[in-house]
């Protein structure tokens, strides 16, 4: 076995022996794990990625994301030297308080619209018996031993990179994440927009529960308090996590850089979706005849074995054990 | 002829006297501004340098400017009226204080009796900022005045003028703006607000003495008042005020009623922070308070202090941020230099990232030969 380019050959036997650099899909052929590195892709995207409700919901959470953090951050810093300035911009503190409460309100709003969509969409796909867990943001054991894998091909201890579902470990972690900031920030901010019912409510049911335990008058003051800490803190984290990391990965490292269109376009370039989401390509190999078409057509030119279309119903092969060795004795007959 | 010359006789009768009406105009103009010097004060004190160097070596002027005492509130008022130590002139030098309270000869026109600070002096009295018997002679030298806070705005030209033009509006429908002095904002002001000094004015106010930790200390003052200026800042409020909010609460809003000057000590009954009273004061802004709510730290100490759990929840946010922050940000650099060292560059050009090291046509060759 000769190795494929700029792989180690030692690694590739590796990998080789392991049956996992090949998938056949009915009716496309032999998908080399790494024939992103082959694919044209439209800068705009070639595959679809988000609905039009998804990519709604995004403009409205980024732009309020923005407005928040820029008038919730001056009012909290508000002796840092930059912040009179932002606060001006934003026609002085009383109208800049009033500006962060509209932005969180549409937030608000945009988050209800997600978990619409979310029920709506999982219901008519349950209905439809097309519902899948795995192509969701679910998170599975799965995830973890990708993130192992990942890291090691990073390192180079590892020849490819894992095949993910149409949400990897990143998008996961980012939007369980935004789950639990959205609760924190939300929560908090209710505390700090409406006081008097919170500090009513949450040591009456204290009270309630044990009445020796809120005799103190410490518990107001501790809840307002702790919201002040949580609101901030989480906000911070929040901005600091999209400034370095979100905006970074999806608009700088390699690849992506300097624009990615996805969320405005809702598709995804080819080589993204084989590198990173590969098992959400083979699907949509499955449902988009045209792309079918195009991986034949391109797997044929790079002189891989092709299978012509023999059967309407579309299959795909499982990475389980038996089927890729299954795929070996193909490979030798050619 | 006779006619022409009677016409220039009217010609210059004319002249004369558009002149002499002129000068009485002007005369009449100038004599408002030269009612408050009746006994000539200002033959002597107009001089700017006028001034001395006090037994302590301090310098200090006793000029007075006209333009700037013509628009203050106490324009109308004779020098000696509030300097009514002043028996002859030229005068003995000044060993006495002005005495606020005193009557003045102005007559209020409603009441028609003279008016006087009076009033407001005896609540002052009562109030914990009145020097009181039994203070030592370094309390009462700390404790402020009245000319300590009621440094003639004019003087001391308020950063943030508020914008008068609203209360005014009513005004103007039977008085006519150009009237308007500063005797009118003066008056104006206060029937929308405590007082025409804005917050930020207010809380540097209080904050000249009550942050002077060596001089509330002289008062043995309780750890929560030696801390007050810094803890109101870290508030909510006063963050707002800090912003330039006119709509938040600063000392005064809490501490003293609509009388302004009844700031007690939070033990004393009159107090508006006294616990019977405190839910009443919270109701001036926030409209549904309650027992609960009352009990809220307007004055928070800093994070966790006295609070292990809070402060335990702090460190751990603390730690979940760098955390979070630096694993995930080491990771898409990790990424980004694996997938570099595999061949992708940065820009999709052409249709792909992978160029270069991994030419579709090398990569054909070698995987031709690695499927035969």
């Amino acid at each position: 076995m000769v190795a494929p380019p700029d792989i180690a050959t030692a690694a590739v036997e590796e990998a080789a022996a392991r049956e996992d650099y090949f998938t056949y899909i009915e009716g496309v052929g032999h998908i080399p794990r790494d024939i992103y590195k082959h694919v044209k892709s439209d800068p705009a995207g070639d595959l679809p990625r988000y609905s039009t409700h998804i990519v709604i919901q995004h403009i409205l959470v980024s732009t309020t994301f923005l407005v928040l953090a820029a008038t919730g951050l001056s009012l909290f810093f508000a002796d840092v030297f930059w912040a009179p300035y932002v606060i001006k911009l934003f026609g002085g503190a009383d109208t800049a308080r009033y500006v962060h409460r509209v932005a969180a309100a549409i937030m608000i709003f945009a988050a209800v619209y997600h978990i619409l969509t979310l029920v709506a969409g999982t219901t008519k796909k349950v209905m439809n018996n097309e519902f899948d867990y795995r192509r969701t943001q679910i998170p599975r054991l799965k995830d973890l031993h990708d993130l192992i894998h990942d890291i090691k091909y990073f390192l180079g201890l590892e020849p490819f990179r894992p095949k993910m579902e149409k949400f990897c470990y990143k998008q996961k972690l980012h939007y369980l994440a935004i789950i639990w900031g959205t609760i924190v920030l939300v929560s908090a901010g209710l505390a700090l927009l409406y006081p008097d019912v919170v500090s009513k409510t949450i040591p009456e049911a204290i009270f309630k529960i044990s009445p020796g335990a809120a005799t103190g008058g410490a518990f107001p003051t501790f809840f307002q308090d702790l919201a002040r800490l949580m609101h901030a803190d989480e906000a911070v984290m929040a901005l600091i996590v999209i400034a370095l990391w979100h905006l970074a990965n999806v608009h700088i490292v390699p690849g992506r850089f300097p624009f990615q269109w996805t969320f405005l376009t809702g598709r995804i370039t080819r080589e993204h979706q084989i590198e990173e989401h590969f098992w959400e390509y083979i699907r949509n190999l499955e449902e988009i005849p045209e792309e079918k078409e195009y991986m034949r057509n391109l797997l044929r030119e790079k002189g891989f074995e092709v299978s012509e279309p023999m059967d309407t119903t579309l299959s795909r092969q499982t990475p389980e054990p038996g089927s890729a060795e299954e795929s070996t004795p193909e490979k030798e007959e050619n | 002829m006779a006619r022409l010359r009677d016409l220039n006789s009217l010609k210059i009768i004319g002249t004369i006297s558009t002149f002499f009406v002129l000068i009485c105009v002007l005369l009449s103009i100038s004599s408002y501004a030269r009612a408050a010097d009746e006994d000539n004060c200002l033959m002597c004190h107009k001089y700017r340098f006028l001034g001395r160097i006090d037994e302590n070596g301090n310098r200090i002027n006793y000029n007075v400017d006209p333009r700037i005492f013509n628009d203050t509130v106490h324009r109308t008022i004779a020098c000696r009226e509030c300097h009514n130590y002043i028996k002859k002139i030229p005068h003995d030098p000044v060993t006495e204080q002005v005495n606020c309270g005193t009557l003045c000869h102005v007559i209020t026109p409603f009441s028609k009796e003279r008016f006087s600070h009076q009033h407001i002096i005896e609540i002052y009295n009562s109030s914990v900022h009145a020097p009181k018997p039994d203070d030592s002679p370094k309390q009462k030298e700390a404790k402020p005045g009245c000319k300590f806070c009621h440094l003639n705005p004019i003087y001391s030209l308020p950063k943030h003028n508020i914008p008068y033009d609203v209360s005014l509006r009513r005004c103007l429908n039977c008085h006519q703006q150009k009237g308007v002095t500063q005797a009118y904002k003066h008056i104006t002001h206060r029937i929308r607000r405590k007082t025409s000094r804005s917050s930020q004015e207010i809380v540097a106010l209080c904050a000249k003495c009550h942050a002077d930790k060596e001089l509330m200390e002289r008062f043995k003052v309780s750890q929560e008042a030696l801390t007050a200026v810094e803890t109101y800042k870290r508030s909510i409020h006063g963050e707002s005020v800090t912003l330039g909010s006119q709509e938040t609460a600063d000392c005064i809003s809490c501490h003293a009623s609509n009388k302004l000057h009844d700031i007690y000590k939070k033990d004393d009954r009159r107090a508006t922070i006294f616990s019977k009273n405190i839910n009443k004061t919270c109701q001036q802004c926030h409209e549904q308070t309650n027992r609960w709510f009352v009990e809220i730290a307007v004055h928070p100490r800093s994070e966790g202090a006295g609070n292990p759990i809070v402060y335990f929840i702090s460190i751990s946010l603390r730690f979940a941020l760098y955390g979070t922050v630096f694993g995930l940000v080491g990771l898409m650099l990790l990424e980004t230099y694996g997938r570099k060292r595999k061949g992708i560059k940065f820009l999709l050009r052409h249709g792909t990232s992978w160029r270069g090291k991994a030419t579709p046509e090398k990569s054909k060759q070698k995987i031709q030969k690695n499927n035969n």
